[in-house]
């Protein structure tokens, strides 16, 4: 399965996420799913960016409606724009869910 | 002007995806209104806590992203209408904010600034307020 999976939250999901195996899996971090790539809560960065052979994207225009930019954005998580995404979810991935 | 009532919003969710945070902003904003049409002065008092730390982040561009008026825009109105405005000191170091990031209406001519204070210093806050509102 080619999975891509939208996280618009900061907390609170890691349980589910944790247990999601996928062929291929792309990981859209979108509204204040941003968070994961840009803090590091207790010094450290989100584990969500742990999961091994995962494709993490995180979305320019959320990432600037909250304050941050391109710069502090973790060199796991590649900055898309809207057009960006639409690719993505159109061509590269079978399903979607939001987590 | 007859009494006085002292308001408190505490702000304890992220910003944008939830509306919450914005609806305290602009409910402390309207206290001086409020105040013209009953008799009571009404005082606000704005705290971030929690994730709720995270709207006070500076440079917030959701106008030219989505077209809506950004939370920092509101937060900037309330310094500059000299409310009280206090974050939790824990919270922006759990989430490693520095205090140069946070949103600053010095540019407004506001005197006010964001106060960042331990949790035990809002907790005392709200002791003092008669009313006290989670957003």
């Amino acid at each position: 399965m080619k999975l891509g999976l939208f996280f618009s939250d900061l907390h609170g999901i890691e349980d589910t996420y944790d247990r999601i195996n996928s062929q291929e899996l792309g990981v859209f971090l979108v509204s204040n799913g941003i968070y994961h790539a840009v803090l590091k809560e207790n010094g450290k960065p989100s584990k969500i960016l742990n999961k091994k052979g995962a494709s993490f994207y995180v979305l320019k225009e959320d990432l600037h409606t909250r304050g941050f930019s391109e710069g502090e954005v973790d060199s796991r998580v590649k900055v898309i724009s809207y057009d960006d995404l639409v690719d993505l979810v159109m061509d590269r991935y079978e399903k979607l869910a939001w987590i | 002007m007859g009494l006085k009532n002292k308001i408190m919003f505490v702000v304890q969710r992220p910003p944008y995806k939830s509306e919450d945070p914005k609806l305290a902003l602009t409910h402390a904003l309207s206290s001086g209104v409020t105040s013209i049409h009953i008799d009571e002065e009404v005082v606000p008092t704005v705290a971030f806590i929690g994730d709720g730390i995270l709207n006070c982040v500076r440079d917030q561009k959701s106008m030219e992203a989505y077209g809506i008026i950004s939370n920092e825009r509101h937060i900037k109105n309330m310094l500059a209408t000299d409310t009280k405005t206090l974050v939790c000191k824990e919270d922006i170091e759990r989430l490693g904010i520095k205090e140069e990031r946070l949103i600053d209406a010095s540019d407004m001519g506001a005197d006010m600034t964001i106060k960042v204070v331990p949790f035990n210093e809002i907790l005392k806050e709200m002791e003092e307020n008669d009313h006290l509102m989670f957003f």
